[in-house]
């Protein structure tokens, strides 16, 4: 099932783009990082270059199962990890977000946010974090 | 293997300003992927990056049945683009201080970083994502052997 981003999840990708973990399914992983984000609803969607194209076309074939991580400073400002799965259409990689998780280190690490439900995952947002979008 | 260059090494040890910031991935040996940022960083020796290792319950699971992994740059990222692939593992307060792993000796590098908190306090890291307590296990160590850039327009290009 898809979780739709909150807002805030949704500001902090946008603003400070992404890492993209993939892997083959015998666990070889490679990353491909991006600045240019759109997220609809619940999917990422990436702007792929010729050569990000061909660094993931053959691995996301094999096995779509991605793991993203906001880049930047919205690596620690936004510790989230969204897990999906990917497919190339045309230039661009859409992830469609099936788990969410908070990677804050701590008590916290590894909590599960998406099987919160939409309000309470927002509710758990407004209780810990006051920078609801980067600062431009 | 790869030997670190002195830019890499710099990057890898901001000073300051909160310091350098990494995501780490690590996959499950059936290619279950997961990424994970990482405040605490450092290089070491010529061709090893160290991670404290504070409760990574998903890569510890990982590496235990695929002990590989990527380093990429999170910040300072502009013309960092820099992505570090290679063997990696978790050293643990519980192993035996003469436990080598690669030309790492779990005593001396647990002597070295085993207690993050004390010898690098994070002073400058914001009070509101700061970690309540910093309760450290041991380190994550990658051992470099290859390089590639995450620049968008030669993305996956090696470049060590």
């Amino acid at each position: 099932m898809s979780i739709k981003l909150t807002p805030r999840m949704t500001d902090w990708i946008v603003v400070n783009g992404v890492h993209i973990a993939l892997a083959t399914k015998k666990g070889f992983s490679t990353v491909i990082v991006s600045e240019s984000i759109e997220v609809n609803v619940d999917t990422i969607k990436v702007d792929l270059t010729p050569s990000q194209i061909h660094q993931i076309e053959n691995i996301i074939v094999e096995n779509p199962l991605a793991a993203i991580a906001p880049g930047q400073l919205g690596s620690v400002r936004a510790p989230y990890q969204f897990k999906g799965m990917a497919k190339v259409i045309e230039n661009n990689l859409e992830i469609k977000v099936e788990e969410i998780y908070c990677t804050k280190p701590g008590a916290e690490a590894g909590i599960r946010l998406d099987t919160m439900g939409y309000e309470e995952m927002k509710a758990y947002e407004e209780s810990r974090w006051t920078d609801f979008a980067p600062r431009a | 293997m790869a030997v670190l260059t002195e830019e890499m090494k710099k990057v890898l040890k901001v000073v300051g300003k909160g310091g350098a910031v990494v995501h780490l991935t690590t996959s499950s040996a059936d290619g279950k992927p997961n990424i994970v940022a990482e405040r605490f960083v450092t290089h070491y020796k010529d061709e090893y990056i160290l991670i404290a290792e504070m409760f990574a319950q998903k890569t510890k699971v990982n590496l235990n049945e695929n002990p590989v992994g990527c380093i990429s740059i999170a910040h300072p990222v502009k013309d960092h683009t820099w992505v570090f692939r290679g063997p990696c593992t978790i050293i643990s307060h519980a192993s035996p201080n003469h436990y080598k792993w690669h030309d790492i000796i779990a005593g001396e590098v647990l002597k070295d970083w085993g207690d993050w908190a004390e010898k690098e306090p994070p002073d400058e890291v914001p009070p509101d994502i700061v970690p309540p307590k910093l309760a450290q296990r041991g380190v994550i160590v990658l051992k470099v052997e290859e390089v590639y850039t995450f620049d968008s327009e030669h993305s996956g290009q090696v470049i060590l």
